[in-house]
Parts: C-alpha cells; sequence; structure tokens
C-alpha cells in the first residue's frame, strides 16, 4: 500500500467518523429545539401572539435563500468552481445577517429607535417563549455566520478542494440545519392557533 | 470537471429552492384559510425531509466511500 | 517547569480574569442600553460565569487547536507526555490520549465524590439528634443541595472515567473517534465544578430538582448551579456523541455487535440517553435562569406560566439520567462477573439488549416523579405501567448473574467482592422500587426518607459499588502494580453492612414519617435512634471510602508489580502490558470467538497480531 493511499484512506475514515459526529450532534440539538416546541404548544396550546406576518414570511423567504446560496457554494467546491463558491459563501452570510436583523430589529424591538417591539421578554408567557424560541435560534443563525466567515477566509486564502472539503461540509450543512429548525419553528409562532388577546 | 455538469447541479439546487418556495406559499394560505395545525405541521415535516435529503445529503451516512 | 505550564493553573487564572470580564461586559451593555441601575448583581454574575468558563476552556488549552483550524494551520496529534516537562504533568494540562482523559475524569469524579460526602455527612451529623445543633434551616438545605448536585456531577464524572479509559481498549481502537472533542469535553466539566462550588458563597436551598417557584425567587447561588450543570450537561452531550461514534465505527475486524464487551454495550445504552435527554435539563435550567434575569414567565402562573412544566422538562432528562447513572456500573457487573466465576456470561444477547431496553423505556418513565404534583390524573396509570415495565429488562440482567455464578469456579478478590456487594444492594433498590413506582403507595411515601433510601440503593448499586468494583479490577492495568487485598478487603466489609444499615434505615424512618429535605424532626416521630444509625453508617463509608483513597496511592509506589493480566481474562486490553503503553496495541488486533467463553477448551476471543500480512 503506498503512503499516498494510506493517506487518503485515513481521510475518508476520518470523514465519515466526522459526519456521523455531526449528525449525532444534530440529534441531540432536535432534542433542544423539540423541548422549545414542547413548551410553546404546553403554555399556548391552540393560541399564538399577534406577530407581524410580513416580518414573518420576509425572514422565512430570507432563510431559505440564504439555504439555496450555501447550496450553491458547495456544489461549486465540489465541481472546482471557487468563484461562485466564495460568492455563494458570502451571500449566505449576508443573509443570514438580513434574518437576524429582521428578527432582532423588527420583532424583538432591539432598538427602540427604529421600531418599538410590541412584545417583552417578561410581559407574559407569549413574550417569553416567543424570545426563547428566537433567541436560541439566532444564537445558532450567529454561530453560522461566524462559521461562514471562517470557511469564507480560509476559502479565499486557497484552502479546499473538489477532493477535500469537509470544512465547507459541515458549515453547509450545520446551516441548512439552522434553516431546518426555522421550518418547524415559522409555523408554530406564525401560524398555528388563534391569536389571544 | 466538466461545465455542463456543474450547470445541472446549480440547476438541480435552485429547483429544489423553488420547490420550498412554492411549499411555503401553501403554508402561509394554508394558515389563513383552513386553520389546521396539523396540516401546517405536516408541510413543515415535508420542507424538512427536502431540505435534509436533498441539501444536506443524509444519505451520505450510509453511502460506500468516494463520493463527497 | 513552572507552575504557569500546568493547563490546570492557567485555566484558573483564565477563570478569573475571565469572570471579570463578563461583569464589565454586563456592566458596559448595561450602561450602553440605558438600565437603570447600571450595576445588578445578578445579570454581571451571570455574565462572569459565561465569560469565565470560556475564559478557562481558552486558558488551559482545549480551544488551542481549534483555533489553529480556523487559521488554515494544520495540528498533528501530540502523542506520549510533554517535551521538556516531569511525565506527570500530563495529568493537569490537555492531553489527547484517551487512557490520559480517562484518568482526569476518574480522579475528578472521585474527588468530586469526596466533596459531595462531605456534605452529606455535615448535614447527616446535624440529623443524628432532633433540634438544631449547628446548621439552620437555610445552610442545611444549601449543603443538602450541593451534596446532591456536587455527587451526580462526580458520578458522569465517573462513568466518563471509565467509558473513555475502557471502550477504546476493549474495542482496540488507538483512541476514541475525536481526541480533540475528548478533551474538550473533559475540561469544561472544571469550570463547571469550581462555578459549582461558588454558589456555597451564596447559597440556594432547592435540592437538586430545584423546583420553581423556590429557585424563582431564592438566593443568587441558584444562578451558579443553574450554569454549572448546564456546562456539565455538555460535556456529557460530547462526551457521549465520541463514544457513539467510536464504538459504531472503529471495531476491529470480526468484532460484530454481538462480539463487544458487554461494558461496551451499555456505554452505549447510556450514551444514547446522554446524547438526547440531556439537552433538556440544559434547556429547562436556562429556562429557570433567564426568568430569574428577565422575568420570562415561563414558570410563572401570574404571567401564564406553568411550574409543572418544569417538572416535565426537568424529569424528562433526569429521570433517565438515573439510568445513564446505573447501566454503566451494571455492564460493569456482567463485564467482571463471569471472570472470577470462569464460566461465560449467562445470556449475553440478552444483557445487551436488556439495557437498551432500559434505555428506551426510561424515556416513557418521567410522570411517576411526579404524581403527587397535581398533573392531570388520567396520567398517572400510564406512567404507573411504563414504570413498572423497567422492572422486566433490569430482572434479565440479575437472572444473568445469577446464572453466570451458578456452578462456576468462584474466587473473591476484592472486585468480585464489590461485584456482588453491588448486587445485593441494587436489590434493595430494585425491590423498593415497585413501592414508589404504584401510584396508592406513592402518594404516602413521595418526599420521605423512603424515596432518599431507595434512590441511595440504586446508585450505590448501580454505580458506586461497580465503579469501586472496576478501580480495583483495573488498577493492576493502570499502574502496573496491585493494590493492597487486605486493605481492600476491609474496605468492603466496613462499606458493604454500612450501607445496608444506611440504606434501610433511610427507608424505615421514611415510612415511620420523616420527611426529607428538613432540618429538624419531631422526636416523638420515634426516628432518633435509626437517625443516629444512619449517622454511624455515613461515617463508616466515608472511613472505608478514605481507607481505598489511601490504598490506591498507597500501592501505586509499593504494590507487588502486576504482570500483564493478573486475572487470566480474555478481554484484549489484559493482553497488552500493564500498565498499558502510550500505543495501546502494537498492531491492529482481529476478533475470532465469543467474548466470554471462560473454561471452554481451546476458545479465544481475539488475535492479537494481524491474521494474514496483506500489506506491502
Amino acid at each position: 500500500m503506498t503512503t499516498v493511499t494510506a493517506a487518503l484512506e485515513g481521510y475518508t475514515q476520518q470523514l465519515r467518523n466526522n459526519r456521523m459526529g455531526l449528525w449525532l450532534f444534530f440529534i441531540s440539538e432536535a432534542f433542544l429545539f423539540g423541548g422549545l416546541l414542547v413548551t410553546r404548544f404546553y403554555l399556548w396550546g391552540n393560541t399564538r401572539p399577534e406577530l407581524d406576518q410580513t416580518i414573518g414570511l420576509i425572514v422565512t423567504g430570507v432563510l431559505l435563500l440564504s439555504s439555496f446560496s450555501m447550496n450553491m457554494a458547495e456544489t461549486a467546491i465540489e465541481h472546482g468552481d471557487r468563484r461562485t463558491f466564495l460568492g455563494g459563501l458570502a451571500v449566505t452570510a449576508v443573509l443570514g445577517l438580513v434574518f437576524l436583523i429582521g428578527v432582532m430589529v423588527f420583532e424583538w424591538g432591539l432598538f427602540p429607535a427604529i421600531y418599538e417591539g410590541h412584545l417583552k421578554p417578561g410581559d407574559n408567557v407569549y413574550g417569553a417563549v416567543v424570545f426563547a424560541m428566537t433567541g436560541m435560534h439566532a444564537l445558532h443563525v450567529i454561530s453560522g455566520i461566524i462559521f461562514i466567515a471562517i470557511v469564507w477566509n480560509l476559502g479565499r486564502k486557497g484552502g479546499f478542494s473538489p477532493e477535500r472539503h469537509w470544512g465547507v461540509e459541515s458549515c453547509a450543512i450545520y446551516w441548512h440545519y439552522v434553516d431546518v429548525v426555522w421550518i418547524f419553528f415559522y409555523p408554530a409562532l406564525y401560524l398555528i392557533g388563534t391569536v389571544a388577546h | 470537471m466538466n461545465n455542463s455538469a456543474r450547470t445541472k447541479a446549480y440547476g438541480r439546487s435552485a429547483m429544489i429552492a423553488l420547490t420550498l418556495a412554492v411549499l411555503t406559499i401553501i403554508e402561509f394560505y394554508v394558515a389563513i384559510s383552513l386553520d389546521s395545525a396539523i396540516f401546517l405541521m405536516l408541510i413543515a415535516l415535508f420542507k424538512a425531509v427536502i431540505v435534509v435529503q436533498a441539501y444536506m445529503h443524509v444519505s451520505r451516512l450510509w453511502s460506500p466511500e468516494g463520493e463527497h | 517547569m513552572t507552575l504557569w505550564s500546568l493547563g490546570l493553573v492557567r485555566g484558573v487564572v483564565g477563570q478569573i480574569v475571565g469572570f471579570a470580564a463578563g461583569m464589565a461586559l454586563v456592566i458596559a451593555s448595561r450602561l450602553l442600553f440605558g438600565f437603570d441601575p447600571v450595576w445588578n448583581q445578578e445579570p454581571a454574575l451571570v455574565g462572569g460565569i459565561i465569560i469565565g468558563s470560556i475564559g478557562f476552556l481558552i486558558g488551559v488549552g482545549a480551544l488551542t487547536d481549534w483555533f489553529k483550524w480556523m487559521r488554515g494551520i494544520e495540528t498533528p496529534l501530540h502523542h506520549g507526555p510533554p517535551h521538556g516537562r516531569p511525565a506527570w504533568t500530563r495529568y493537569f494540562g490537555v492531553d489527547y490520549n484517551h487512557k490520559v482523559i480517562g484518568i482526569q475524569y476518574g480522579v475528578t469524579g472521585i474527588i468530586l465524590l469526596g466533596i459531595g460526602g462531605m456534605f452529606a455527612v455535615i448535614f447527616r451529623t446535624e440529623l443524628a439528634a432532633s433540634g438544631f445543633q449547628f446548621l439552620n434551616p437555610s445552610n442545611y438545605n444549601t449543603y443538602l443541595s450541593m451534596h446532591g448536585w456536587a455527587a451526580l456531577a462526580a458520578i458522569l464524572l465517573g462513568i466518563g472515567g471509565m467509558a473513555n479509559y475502557l471502550v477504546p481498549l476493549m474495542i482496540g481502537a488507538e483512541d476514541m473517534a475525536f481526541p480533540r472533542l475528548n478533551a474538550f469535553a473533559f475540561w469544561i466539566n472544571v469550570p463547571g465544578i469550581i462555578t459549582l462550588l461558588m454558589s456555597l458563597n451564596y447559597g440556594w436551598d432547592g435540592g437538586w430538582t430545584v423546583y420553581p417557584p423556590l429557585s424563582v425567587l431564592g438566593p443568587v447561588g441558584y444562578q451558579f448551579t443553574f450554569w454549572a450543570v448546564f456546562l456539565i450537561g455538555l460535556s456529557s452531550i460530547l462526551g457521549s456523541l465520541n463514544l457513539i461514534v467510536t464504538i459504531l465505527r472503529m471495531r476491529p475486524p470480526g468484532m460484530s455487535l454481538f462480539r463487544m464487551p458487554i461494558f461496551v454495550w451499555a456505554v452505549f445504552a447510556t450514551s444514547l440517553i446522554q446524547l438526547t435527554a440531556t439537552q433538556f435539563i440544559g434547556q429547562a435550567f436556562l429556562m429557570l435562569s433567564f426568568e430569574r434575569l428577565l422575568g420570562m414567565g415561563f414558570f410563572d402562573p401570574d404571567k401564564g406560566g406553568a411550574p409543572i412544566l418544569f417538572q416535565h422538562l426537568f424529569w424528562f432528562y433526569s429521570h433517565p439520567a438515573v439510568y445513564i447513572f446505573v447501566l454503566p456500573g451494571l455492564g460493569i457487573i456482567s463485564e467482571i462477573l463471569p471472570v472470577f466465576s470462569r464460566k461465560p456470561l449467562f445470556g449475553y444477547r440478552w444483557i445487551a439488549l436488556s439495557s437498551i431496553a432500559i434505555a428506551l423505556v426510561g424515556f416513557l418513565v418521567w410522570g411517576h416523579h411526579m404524581f403527587t404534583s397535581g398533573y392531570g390524573e388520567y396520567l398517572r396509570v400510564p406512567f404507573m405501567i411504563s414504570t413498572l415495565l423497567v422492572a422486566v429488562p433490569t430482572g434479565v440482567k440479575f437472572f444473568s448473574w445469577l446464572g453466570t455464578m451458578w456452578g462456576g469456579k468462584l474466587s473473591f478478590p476484592t472486585p468480585m467482592l464489590f461485584v456482588l456487594g453491588a448486587i445485593s444492594v441494587f436489590l434493595i433498590g430494585g425491590l423498593s422500587g415497585p413501592i414508589l413506582a404504584t401510584t396508592a403507595t406513592d402518594l404516602f411515601l413521595h418526599d420521605t426518607y423512603f424515596v432518599v433510601g431507595h434512590f441511595h440503593a440504586t446508585i450505590f448499586g448501580g454505580f458506586v459499588f461497580p465503579f469501586f468494583a472496576a478501580i480495583y479490577f483495573w488498577y493492576p492495568k493502570i499502574t502496573g502494580r496491585m493494590y493492597d487485598e487486605t486493605l481492600g478487603k476491609i474496605h468492603f466489609w466496613l462499606m458493604t453492612p454500612a450501607f445496608w444499615t444506611m440504606s434501610l434505615g433511610q427507608m424505615s424512618v421514611g415510612v415511620m414519617g420523616m420527611r426529607r429535605r428538613i432540618a429538624d424532626y419531631d422526636p416523638a416521630l420515634g426516628v432518633e435512634f435509626g437517625h443516629v444509625l444512619v449517622t454511624i453508617a455515613g461515617f463508616t463509608i466515608a472511613f472505608s471510602v478514605l481507607l481505598m483513597i489511601y490504598n490506591l496511592l498507597h500501592s501505586a509506589e509499593t504494590g507487588r508489580v502486576a504482570g500483564n493480566n493478573p486475572w487470566r481474562s480474555r478481554s484484549p486490553e489484559w493482553q497488552i502490558p500493564s500498565p498499558a503503553p502510550e500505543h495501546s496495541y502494537a498492531s491492529p488486533i482481529t476478533v475470532v470467538g465469543e467474548p466470554y467463553d471462560y473454561g471452554i477448551p481451546n476458545s479465544t476471543y481475539v488475535h492479537m497480531a494481524p491474521l494474514a500480512a496483506a500489506d506491502d
């Protein structure tokens, strides 16, 4: 066995370990987000707070678009297209930031000078659960954006190849996972139940 | 890497995004007109399965070596 | 060698600096966003806890390699003791060898077990007589609550120690699947423990269950507990993830799932629970923390919240957590019994699957802690039935242990004694279980000392005794020397009767009406004599454990050289030199037979050298 194939075999082994590890992490996180959903249904039942439907649709659409650009970036590095790869990552990060601004400024009312939020975490159980769910999700979005920034920087300096890009793959599926969580959170927060007041 | 394979892969990516967008719009109108929690959660589940399968390539977990 | 070169020292300094930075950060952002009192103790402390823990991890060096990866620098794994420093220093810093990490886990676990036990001895002494001796109700409750979480954290660490040290050795793997993650998962415990001990300064009095509303209204010490448990839980999640990947992906050729050592099955089942359920307690404790910080009314009925929701979230982790605690211990029992019975393990497949069954059923039983909570009455019977169902796979294990010993050539060195002690103690815990699982009797016994007795019997039988058995059993492999057999036997014969007295004593004062978590009691209950007995027993256990620690430290220097395989075990880790070398296996191993065919002529489990050299 030559050393080159031995090294490649070692890489493939580690790659498969890494994939399994990351997916196990997702399973674990699913219980965290599942617990938040349980909390939402336990406390709200078939009601929901009055949230701005336009903001809800916009941020959901933005996150969906970011998933698309992320997949473009990953597909690009698989085919050795570095320009699209870097561009896709940059677009994803920007869309992630737009999502964050949408939630934090126009839903939370973080900067009352721009927009005065109508829900406060300490008001009642509606405010509490909205902030808990969007807050935990936003934490993951922020970590995803940092992850993208690191991968983008490494890619800019010539890192990753069509054969070896676990960094990109993990970053991409992490980002998609954050999107999957929002797929469940969006109806749970904005659509299900009747508005309580 | 030939260019047509790459273009095809981009196209597939866009088609999936389009499907998800259509499903989201359907979801929104179901919420307005039907108000059925179960139905909404089913649509969400369907969307999640699409993302997990198409974007997160879950099948790579059990596929044999090679393919990235 | 300077003190600064020890990772632990750098970590503690990092935590202190981080704590100050975190407090400053909170004060600065309160100033920025115009909160009215800029100085508010609680948010500042929480900021300190969070940033302080990150400071510890940076200081100790658990993140160094990852920071390098972020800048595109490759970091080859370093093997062996650090350059230019004595070999022992590797135990005080980040090291990626699973055997070092296993020892780190184990020793930290024993130290924390000692701290937890010390709290118990303190408030046990107070209970020896009615009236107030030297504690008041508030610090009594603080010690009692600290005993709970210190001991539980110690158990998690002890399990991490056994799993990290043994699993890669038993499956012939070079190391764990993710060595850096493994080191990170250990080191995140240390700031967690420091944070937990800091809570003593402020006090908290809710017991380990920290139910709201008490935990929302109580002193600020609660915040330390919440975040300490969160950190230790994060360690559980990452550690179990690592173990599952290791077990599933790194077995040698020929080791099918049903040819794994039985302890590996137990760890696998435990890891499944740890990976998933732990998120619930992390979430529940975060919710409590933020209810205190921001007034988020999850559990506050005034704001539409529900205190019972906390109990659901809490027990959805904390009941399966009991199985996290006992499954590895039960695995140790099944692992050691055949060695000293010189007979095959009875019903290997059933034992393996019963661990998985306990883990899965364990997810469906949490409501039996809440029979008196006022939740829907229709939930009582389903939870009662599912709880009683756990007795079935547990019974399978008992039958297997009896079947293994039946007709065997038994010998009784200290590890075997502790295994038998574990079975006897776990039997006490197991038999008192259905009484509490049955709604009708639980309504009477809930929140009495009977529960305390039952719980301690399961945990001592399922964790402490097997853990001690494992320490004595693998001590020769770890140090290369034998422990002192006489001292080991004295330890056993002091601890076991003392524990029986303690556990049965607790149950009997409970039936007589002694409530748990109360600093004082009415002498008219007639429980004073029982309490004296339990207190004496508690001191005896504490003394016997000190004896063990002396034995372990002393024998590492003076013990007889053990040789490779003093117990004539078939398991692969005993076929290599003692103490286990840096690279455990000089060449890859191959599994060719069944693991527990003791006493069957011409049967082999592992081939140490590769069967055929296919390379080159």
